[in-house]
Order: C-alpha cells, then sequence, then structure tokens
C-alpha cells in the first residue's frame, strides 16, 4: 500500500500557491513539492496543519492505494 | 539545475572540506614521519588554516544571505534529512574509529617484535609518529565529512 495524496489538486482549488501553504504551515516550499511528489511523508501533525488550513478532511486528502 | 539555500551551503561544506584535503593534508602527509615538535612551520600552518576557515566561510556565507535574501524555514522534512545524514556520518566515524585504532596496534606491535629483533631499519619504517596520527586523524574526518555531506545533498535533491 502506497501512501498518496489530492494536495496539489486541493491546493490548486483552494487558490494557495506552494510557497503560501508551506509559510501557512511552519514548513518550506520544497516540502509541499516533495509531499506533492509522493517523494516525502509528513508526520501526522504536519497531514493534519495541511488538512486544517485547506478545510478539507485528511481522510479525503491522504489515502492508501494498492 | 536550481539549487535551494539549503543546497548551496551544503556544497560550501563539501567545497571547503575538498579545499582542505588539496591545501593543508599534503603538509601533514609530508611530515608523517616527523615528531610534532620537530615540524617545520606547524603553528603557521595552523594559523594558515583558522585564516582561510574564516575567511572562506564569512566569504561564502555572506554571499549566500546576500543572494537569497529571504529566510528559510527549517522544518520536519530537513530533520529527517538531517537525522539521515549524520547517521551515516556517525557509522562511518564509528567504524573508521575501529579501523584507526587496529591499524595504530598492529604497528606498535611490529615495531615492539622489530625492536627486540634488533632490526633498527623495519623498526623505524613501523614506528608510528605524533604526526602520523594527526595525519590520518584529520583524512578520516575529511572523507567522513564529505560523504556525510554529499549524501545529505543526495537525500535535498530526492526526498
Amino acid at each position: 500500500m502506497i501512501l498518496k495524496n489530492n494536495l496539489k489538486e486541493v491546493r490548486q482549488k483552494k487558490g494557495f500557491t506552494q510557497e503560501e501553504l508551506g509559510n501557512s504551515v511552519d514548513v518550506s516550499r520544497q516540502t509541499i513539492i516533495s509531499i506533492e511528489g509522493y517523494r516525502y511523508k509528513p508526520t501526522l501533525e504536519l497531514a493534519m496543519k495541511i488538512s486544517k488550513k485547506l478545510n478539507i478532511k485528511i481522510e479525503k486528502l491522504f489515502y492508501f492505494e494498492d | 539545475m536550481i539549487l535551494s539555500k539549503k543546497e548551496i551551503s551544503i556544497l560550501i561544506e563539501i567545497i571547503f572540506s575538498i579545499s582542505f584535503a588539496f591545501i593543508f593534508i599534503p603538509y601533514f602527509y609530508e611530515n608523517n614521519d616527523n615528531n610534532l615538535v620537530l615540524m617545520d612551520g606547524l603553528v603557521r600552518i595552523v594559523i594558515e588554516i583558522l585564516v582561510f576557515a574564516s575567511i572562506y566561510f564569512s566569504v561564502a556565507y555572506s554571499l549566500l544571505e546576500f543572494v537569497f535574501k529571504k529566510k528559510e524555514t527549517k522544518d520536519e522534512r530537513d530533520d529527517l534529512i538531517n537525522s539521515k545524514s549524520y547517521k551515516v556520518g556517525y557509522l562511518l566515524y564509528e567504524f573508521s574509529l575501529f579501523i584507526f585504532i587496529g591499524y595504530v596496534c598492529s604497528r606498535m606491535n611490529f615495531s615492539f617484535i622489530l625492536k627486540n629483533l634488533k632490526n633498527e631499519g623495519l623498526y623505524e619504517n613501523f614506528t608510528l609518529t605524533d604526526a602520523g596520527v594527526v595525519f590520518m586523524i584529520l583524512a578520516l574526518l575529511v572523507f567522513i565529512s564529505i560523504v556525510k555531506s554529499l549524501y545529505q545533498f543526495y537525500l535535498y535533491r530526492s526526498i
């Protein structure tokens, strides 16, 4: 099972840039790029911060794929 | 290839280690058979190292701050990358320390045997001087530092 996410789509839909989203959750733009590219798995704390900022349920943002 | 501020600061460290290896290590290699007190210009080389390091890092980091004015956030991804690269550095350090102790002990053992056999020529070859120990420690530290920084750079590019 691979942990995937809809971060890029949701972020663009809500009108955030990678820089803005990163600043609002105290991480760098590179971290947001890595999460969107599935190269970095965020901690639960960061995942919750992002989902709160984007006003979306965490399980809708991050999901497992077989 | 666009590099971030953190990646460039790692490259600054790598360039320093390589410059150190090419500029200063040969001096310790050439004097590897001497005793530290008998080495010509040891104080001068130590001062040169300190001056070189101070000038290099102050110029490099000032330029970096000038080019990248925005302060970069340190986050959990940086912590992960740092912990992975420092772990590699630590493992290499432990391994090389083990090899180094083994090497020193075996040389001491050989020199002791040769002294007892009264073989002066070979005894001289196997006697380990303090300058030789300093050379080996410096070479190992530079090697470990380069490997650690290269791995850190690789992680920043791949994660």
